[in-house]
Formats: structure tokens, C-alpha cells, sequence
């Protein structure tokens, strides 16, 4: 009888438990396995810098020419996974404070960063130009052919 | 009244015993044929999470405190905007002179992470005259070997991956909150939108995909480098930056075995 009653126990718990634990369960772990494949299933909304290479090598290659050759295009051009899958979406217009963003003078920042303090900065203390005036951003260390007065970029 | 052990008995049990088995077999098999699929159609084609093994490296050294990884992991990962939300932030360390004569190394620690560093940090409130040394340090989870958070979960909702993230599913999370407070170093919350335990997956839906993470992929300092230990790429940086640095994790004592580790850090760090 007590034998029995073990087996019908142990059975019992046997069958919850195949019904109860989720499917996929102990896959890796002590979890459930699928839920890897649905966590890695989300678009993702930054596209990367092989992304921007299929149209923009040209840009891509002059800039990894320049001081400014670490930086990812979407560092500065924001998230572009949109823009890649449909050109018409354009990235946002980018203003001063993204320069300023990182050039910014700062006790904290490493002193191998260069900085600026806005109001001691060459063309800043005459007041009324924009970084772009004197810098390339894709070749920081070089200035523009012509002063871009044309340019429609707004003061922030 | 004592029961009795018949011949027949023992034969009638271990007869239901074999046949309960000999059901439960096929039935078994017929679900992890089911179950191959169903984790197959969704997890990206070809990523064995078994076959890599990520490990992300923070130079403190590189580290400017734009913010752009504190932002861009929010976009990433839709994480709400409120500045208690954070996958990743960055903290400004200001440790102060010691007062003269006291014979300390150095004095008070103070640190802070306006909105996690993503509009930039104020001017700090310690006159410059009075800082001996000030920093930066990026901030996320850990990606614990022995992950407290994954003890303290009642349900099983968070895990180690095979390939060394520490994930949530969202669908088990009840949002107790355990984990919460299981972590040392404060990298998990509670989303207020879907009411479970959310955190950094290593950009898990990216990482599979063959990207960086977002944050990795918009850091302009090289502050944050990232890799596949069992996979090395040609010249990968992750390698080359091993064999050029001395590494230390944070809280060490605590025996979690950190998978994110910090390159020229500081005592202070915590």
C-alpha cells in the first residue's frame, strides 16, 4: 500500500509538473529558454556604422581620416535605424550644443579631451557664429572653403 | 493492522510505474519537437548562445561624460524617461582635497548623476580650488557570474545566459521587486509602464544581430568596449585592450564575479 501510495505521489507530481512548467524550460537553465529568442526578437533602433557604410562610405572614409575617427555616425546624428530603412526619414539637424555636448570645458573631463570655454573661445566672444563657421565636423581639424553664411543651422 | 507486501502488489505498481513512464516519453519528445520550433522562429537565425561568451571593458580614463550612452540606451530600449529609470548612467566622482593636517590620502568622495548624466553635469558645487581629483564612471549592470538578483527572483523570471547576460522575461516577472533590492550595485527598477523588473540585457536583441550595443555604438571617447571572448574578430580592440590594461571590478568582496570590468579605476569607485 505505502508503496502505491509513493508511486501515486511521485506520478502525480511527475504529471503537474510536465503540464505546469513552461515549455522550453531548462533549455540553458533554470529558466524558461525561449524567452531568450524573445528578448533578441526587438528591432533594433540604432542601425550601426555598417549601416550608414552601404550609402554613406564616402562620408564614412573621411572621417576615419580625421580626429573625429572614433565617433559612430549616430553619436552625433542620433539613432538612424529609421532613416537606413526608409531614406525619406531624415536625422535631425544638428546645433552647437552637440559640440559643446563633449568640448565643453570641464574639471572633470580627461585632460586628453580638447576643450573650450565657450565665453574665451576665439569667435564666441564676437558673438553671433556657430561652431560649423570655422570646423568641419567630419574633419574637426580643418576650416570650411567658404564661410557658410548661407548655412540654416540654428543657434541653441 | 500492518499492510501487506503481496508478490501481486509489488508486480501491479511497478507495472503502473513503466506504463506511466512509457506515456510520458513520447508525450515529452512531441513537445521539445514543438518547443525546437517555436524558439527557432523567434530568436534571430543562427545564434547559439552557447557559442559566445561578451564581456564589456570601461576605461574610466576615456569616459567625458557627454551622456550620449545614458540617452541612447533609453531610445534603444524604450526606457522611460523619468530620472529614476536607468539601464546605464554615468556618475561624476569629485574627491576633495584632505584637510591639511588630518593625514588623509584624500579627502571627502562626493558623487553625483543629474537625470543620469544625459543633459551633462552642472558646474559642481566643490570650488574647483578644493578638487584633487574628478571623474567620470559609466555605469551599468554588472553581468554578475553569481548574480544576486537571479538568487533573490521567487519565480525564475531573471537568469544567466550561457553567453553572460543576465536577462528578465518579462512575461514571469510579478514585479515583487526582489531583485530590486538584491542588487549591489543598483542597476535594476521596476518599469512603471509594464510593472516588471527591468535592467540591462546587453542589448541582447543587438548583440545577436551582430551589432554593438547602443551605447558601445555611440560612445565617442572609446570609453566602453565590447567583445567576444570566444569569438575574437581580426585586431579585435577587446583583445588588445586586455593585454594593455589592468582590470578590476566593482565590489569585488561581494564574490559576484563581474562580466563588466573597469580599467584605471580609482580606489573611490564603488
Amino acid at each position: 500500500m505505502i508503496v502505491l501510495l509513493i508511486f501515486a505521489i511521485v506520478g502525480g507530481y511527475r504529471i503537474a509538473r510536465h503540464f505546469l512548467t513552461p515549455e522550453s524550460f531548462g533549455d540553458y537553465g533554470w529558466y524558461r529558454g525561449a524567452a531568450l529568442g524573445e528578448i533578441a526578437s526587438r528591432k533594433p533602433v540604432y542601425g550601426g556604422k555598417k549601416a550608414c557604410d552601404e550609402c554613406h562610405s564616402e562620408l564614412l572614409q573621411k572621417v576615419a581620416a580625421a580626429e573625429h575617427k572614433s565617433i559612430s555616425c549616430e553619436s552625433c546624428h542620433g539613432a538612424s535605424q529609421a532613416h537606413a530603412d526608409n531614406p525619406d526619414i531624415l536625422p535631425v539637424k544638428l546645433t552647437d550644443s552637440l559640440c559643446l555636448r563633449c568640448h565643453e570645458a570641464n574639471p572633470s573631463r580627461p585632460a586628453w579631451l580638447q576643450q573650450i570655454v565657450v565665453g574665451d573661445h576665439y569667435h564666441a566672444k564676437t558673438g553671433g557664429q556657430h561652431c560649423t563657421d570655422c570646423h568641419l565636423p567630419h574633419q574637426p581639424n580643418e576650416a570650411p572653403e567658404e564661410p557658410s553664411k548661407t548655412k540654416e543651422t540654428k543657434p541653441s | 493492522m500492518k499492510p501487506e507486501l503481496s508478490r501481486r502488489s509489488v508486480f501491479k505498481t511497478l507495472f503502473t510505474g513503466i506504463l506511466a513512464a512509457g506515456v510520458l516519453v513520447p508525450v515529452r519528445k512531441a513537445k521539445s519537437v514543438v518547443r525546437n520550433l517555436l524558439v527557432s522562429s523567434s530568436a534571430p537565425a543562427g545564434y547559439d548562445p552557447t557559442k559566445h561568451k561578451w564581456l564589456m571593458v570601461l576605461d574610466i580614463d576615456r569616459c567625458i561624460g557627454c551622456g550620449l550612452c545614458a540617452e541612447a540606451c533609453k531610445t534603444e530600449n524604450n526606457v522611460p524617461r523619468g530620472p529614476t529609470f536607468f539601464r546605464t548612467w554615468i556618475e561624476r566622482y569629485v574627491i576633495k582635497k584632505p584637510i591639511p593636517g588630518s593625514g588623509a590620502i584624500r579627502g571627502e568622495t562626493i558623487v553625483d548623476s543629474p537625470n543620469g548624466g544625459i543633459n551633462g553635469f552642472p558646474p559642481s558645487l566643490v570650488p574647483r580650488e578644493e578638487i584633487l581629483k574628478s571623474f567620470y564612471v559609466p555605469k551599468l549592470c554588472n553581468l554578475c557570474e553569481h548574480s544576486p538578483c537571479v538568487q533573490a527572483c521567487p519565480v525564475g523570471a531573471t537568469f544567466d545566459t550561457p553567453d553572460g547576460a543576465v536577462l528578465v522575461d518579462p512575461n514571469y516577472c510579478v514585479g515583487c521587486g526582489f531583485c530590486v533590492q538584491a542588487c549591489p550595485y543598483g542597476c535594476r527598477f521596476l518599469n512603471p509602464e509594464t510593472k516588471t523588473a527591468e535592467k540591462c540585457s546587453l542589448c541582447y536583441h543587438r548583440i545577436t544581430r551582430g551589432l554593438q550595443p547602443a551605447c558601445v555604438e555611440v560612445c565617442p571617447g572609446q570609453a566602453r568596449i565590447f567583445g567576444d571572448l570566444k569569438n575574437p574578430i581580426k585586431n579585435d580592440p577587446l583583445q588588445a585592450f586586455l593585454e594593455k590594461n589592468r582590470l578590476q571590478s566593482l565590489k569585488p568582496y561581494l564574490g559576484t564575479d563581474p562580466r563588466v570590468v573597469y580599467a584605471n579605476m580609482d580606489k573611490e569607485v564603488r
